[in-house]
């Protein structure tokens, strides 16, 4: 097998975490416009996300620290995708306890 | 420093070069890998943001007030599901890997696909019935 210069995957990795970064910024500017506050907590995962992927190759010597970092993004997307979906069921960002019942009238 | 690891694989004739750690698998594997991870999160991120649209831009349908959040909010689940699954499927990928194990299938297309049709069929009925009305 060829001895490719893993540098090469390091840098489309961590480009990879920027547009990974970038995502959440439109996600964040999708509910800004209604919920400016809502939408400020999405755009804020932008940069936790960024420092995420700064460690990508750091971790070659602790390996098990890999799956806490991917297990974050995990955690923020779905996150994201509750409040998203709060906010469309009930037109805006959980206000009360009422608004996460099921069955809101 | 990976000995434990090693003396849980029995066998490392699959070593790739690394001088150290052979059950580590080689950096660009782990690297891919990685990076289809973060694909499908992107995915499930575009995911959210067409159900908020679909949800919260789109005029309500004549005749089907709840037409929207139909389609919508299985969307946005549907994001929320891809990136869980996808992490599930780094994990196995990683284990496979460094086993020198041939890589598990990724569920991942079929689920996205047969989701997004369904939506699709809804969003045709949904269309027909508030045509209707």
């Amino acid at each position: 097998m060829e001895q490719l210069d893993p540098g090469l995957a390091r840098e489309r990795t961590k480009l990879a975490w920027a547009r990974t970064a970038i995502a959440f910024t439109a996600v964040g500017g999708a509910i800004l416009k209604k919920e400016p506050v809502a939408g400020l907590i999405v755009l804020a995962m932008t940069p936790l996300i960024w420092g995420l992927g700064r460690f990508v190759g750091h971790t070659a010597g602790r390996p098990e620290l890999q799956p806490r970092r991917l297990l974050a993004v995990t955690v923020t997307v779905v996150a994201v995708s509750l409040l998203a979906m709060v906010i469309a069921f009930v037109g805006h960002p959980p206000t009360s306890l009422r608004d996460l019942l099921p069955l809101h009238g | 420093m990976e000995e434990r690891r090693a003396a849980r694989d029995g066998h490392d004739d699959h070593d790739r070069g690394s001088s150290h750690a052979p059950t580590e698998p080689d950096a660009r594997f782990t690297l891919a890998n990685e990076r289809t991870f973060l694909a499908w999160n992107r995915t499930a991120l575009a995911l959210v943001v067409a159900g908020l649209g679909i949800a919260q831009l789109l005029p309500p349908f004549p005749g089907v007030p709840w037409g929207r959040h139909a389609l919508g909010i299985p969307l946005i689940a549907l994001g929320a599901a891809v990136s869980v699954i996808s992490y599930a499927e780094w994990r196995r990928t990683q284990a496979a890997l460094r086993r020198g194990a041939p890589l598990p299938r990724s569920v991942l297309p079929r689920v996205l696909a047969g989701t997004i049709a369904g939506i699709a069929a809804l969003s045709a009925a949904v269309l027909l019935v508030s045509a209707s009305r």
